[in-house]
């Protein structure tokens, strides 16, 4: 019974957050112009609420692209193991005080294995068509994936300091008292940088980007792509339940039930990501790196060590 | 069989199989990617034995791992992209009389050794006993070992870097003359003219 209740929770928060997301984006491009993921711009004058699905019942009826000598297994596995790394994220997430899909000891962890794991996938995604633009999306993303990972790091050991524990739960109950956010300043900043790394979205969208004609989905047409573009939305939507967890206060909040506060602060935490996507300007990769490296990666340190010293006071 | 038990079968069996087809395929890429598969069963395993942080551990140790071996190897051999087929063992005899000894031997060990049955005890916390294992008595192998590991990682990033003490390497990056306009001081001489063609 609890099993089942979990598995449609993950399920069921990744395909409606995925359609609140095209939605959310959408309205925001007609709001706020510019180009971002699905084309849609100040012009765009269809219905936000039906365009994603028009979109995607197209893209399911569209014929599958073949490119020569690809390798096809991890062509087609790619995408599904990115949504699984997605649903995963979202199942160490707690909902209310007793109810966790998966309360793992090592949630955090998890969380910091999924971004690697991801990087994996996304540069099989683009290795294996066997064609040029998709190789290069691949690599980039694995050049400037490797630079914020070890910030992600940084920020979840953050966070599991004043909780004792790398249990999702306990981080969410260490926040009774003050949300992380408040409690550690840089962690929720640095930690949207991965989260729009990770989905590849906006500034950070290396990987599928425009300049490369849709990077590592250069080739890809059809259901696969429709599996890719889903489970790119869902990696971000699963990265806002994390972030709403382990920096503001996951389900906790008076009145309303855990599951809504968690979901209020999720389309928060979305909205913020969205818009910053549309905002921000896609940096080149190498001076990405360098922003990383050197700007980024030491106030990852910093965080820690003033999580580390606010523990010990 | 519990679905414990299965859950081990199936991870043993997909352990067994990708690292047995590491050795048969033909693309460095995809060795390296089935490579991770089989450590990612192992972890797997590990989680299902209790050791909920090593099991998390081997996940992100190994993707970070595998995913820079792969592309260190393309980048490093004359194979675009490792999608080209190419012979990816070599010495084949001596590896696999090796691997077939190693394998006997471990699992004479595993079938006939007497393992200690010391089921974990109700309640103990694993990963902060882990934690104050590494912390704590083996602090020094543990800090020597991290410590080590983060000066070879800078050293690599250093050497690998474009950045040089004279200036850029594609730019003819030379230590300066002992005296104002000389020639380099401390370079071996210049005796590699006919190689320049090769390249």
């Amino acid at each position: 019974m609890d099993l089942m209740l979990s598995v449609i929770a993950v399920l069921a928060t990744l395909s409606v957050g995925a359609y609140a997301v095209a939605v959310i984006d959408r309205i925001c491009g007609v709001a706020m112009g510019g180009e971002a993921t699905g084309g849609a711009g100040v012009h765009d004058r269809r219905n936000p609420f039906l365009a994603p699905l028009s979109r995607a019942a197209a893209l399911w009826l569209a014929p599958p692209h073949v490119t020569e000598a690809p390798d096809a297994a991890g062509w087609r596995l790619a995408p599904v193991l990115y949504l699984t790394l997605a649903g995963m994220g979202l199942a160490v997430v707690p909902w209310s005080e007793t109810f966790v899909p998966v309360d793992l000891a090592t949630g955090i962890v998890l969380w910091g294995a999924l971004e690697p794991l991801a990087t994996v996938l996304i540069f099989l995604h683009g290795w294996s068509p066997n064609s040029h633009l998709p190789l290069l999306g691949g690599y980039r993303y694995v050049a400037v994936g490797l630079s914020y990972i070890l910030v992600s790091m940084f920020v979840l050991i953050a966070v599991a300091l004043p909780a004792e524990s790398l249990q999702v739960s306990a981080v969410v109950e260490s926040q009774q008292e003050l949300w992380n956010v408040v409690r550690q300043p840089l962690g929720l900043p640095l930690f949207l940088i991965v989260g729009l790394g990770i989905s590849f979205w906006g500034p950070l969208d290396f990987a599928d980007s425009n300049d490369l004609a849709g990077g590592t989905s250069a080739e890809s047409s059809g259901r696969a792509l429709l599996v890719w573009q889903f489970a790119r939305i869902a990696m971000l939507v699963s990265f806002s339940a994390i972030a709403a967890s382990a920096f503001l206060g996951g389900w906790m909040g008076p009145l309303l039930p855990g599951p809504i506060w968690l979901v209020i602060k999720m389309v928060f935490i979305l909205v913020l990501l969205l818009v910053l996507g549309r905002l921000l300007p896609r940096l080149s990769p190498e001076r990405f790196m360098t922003l990383a490296w050197t700007v980024l990666l030491p106030l990852a340190f910093v965080d820690l060590v003033w999580a580390g010293l606010e523990a010990l006071s | 069989m519990t679905a414990v038990d299965l859950a081990f079968l199936l991870n043993a069996a997909i352990a067994v199989y990708s690292g047995w087809r590491v050795f048969r395929t033909d693309s460095m890429v995809r060795a390296s990617f089935l490579l991770l598969i089989s450590f990612l069963a192992v972890g797997a395993i590990m989680l299902l034995l209790g050791a909920v942080y090593l099991g998390v551990a081997i996940f992100f140790m190994m993707a970070v791992e595998m995913m820079i071996m792969a592309l260190f190897m393309v980048m490093f051999m004359m194979n675009p992209a490792g999608l080209n087929p190419m012979n990816m063992v070599h010495q084949e005899r001596i590896s696999a009389a090796a691997g077939v000894l190693a394998f006997v031997a471990l699992g004479a060990v595993a079938v006939f050794g007497e393992f200690p049955s010391r089921p974990k005890p109700e309640g103990l916390d694993v990963v902060a006993r882990l934690g104050h294992e590494l912390l704590g008595d083996s602090m020094l192998v543990f800090e020597s070992a991290g410590v080590t590991l983060l000066a070879t990682m800078i050293g690599v990033v250093v050497m690998s870097s474009r950045r040089g003490r004279y200036g850029d390497a594609n730019e003819g990056s030379v230590p300066p003359g002992l005296e104002p306009g000389g020639e380099p001081a401390g370079q071996p001489p210049d005796d590699d003219d006919e190689e320049h063609g090769c390249h």
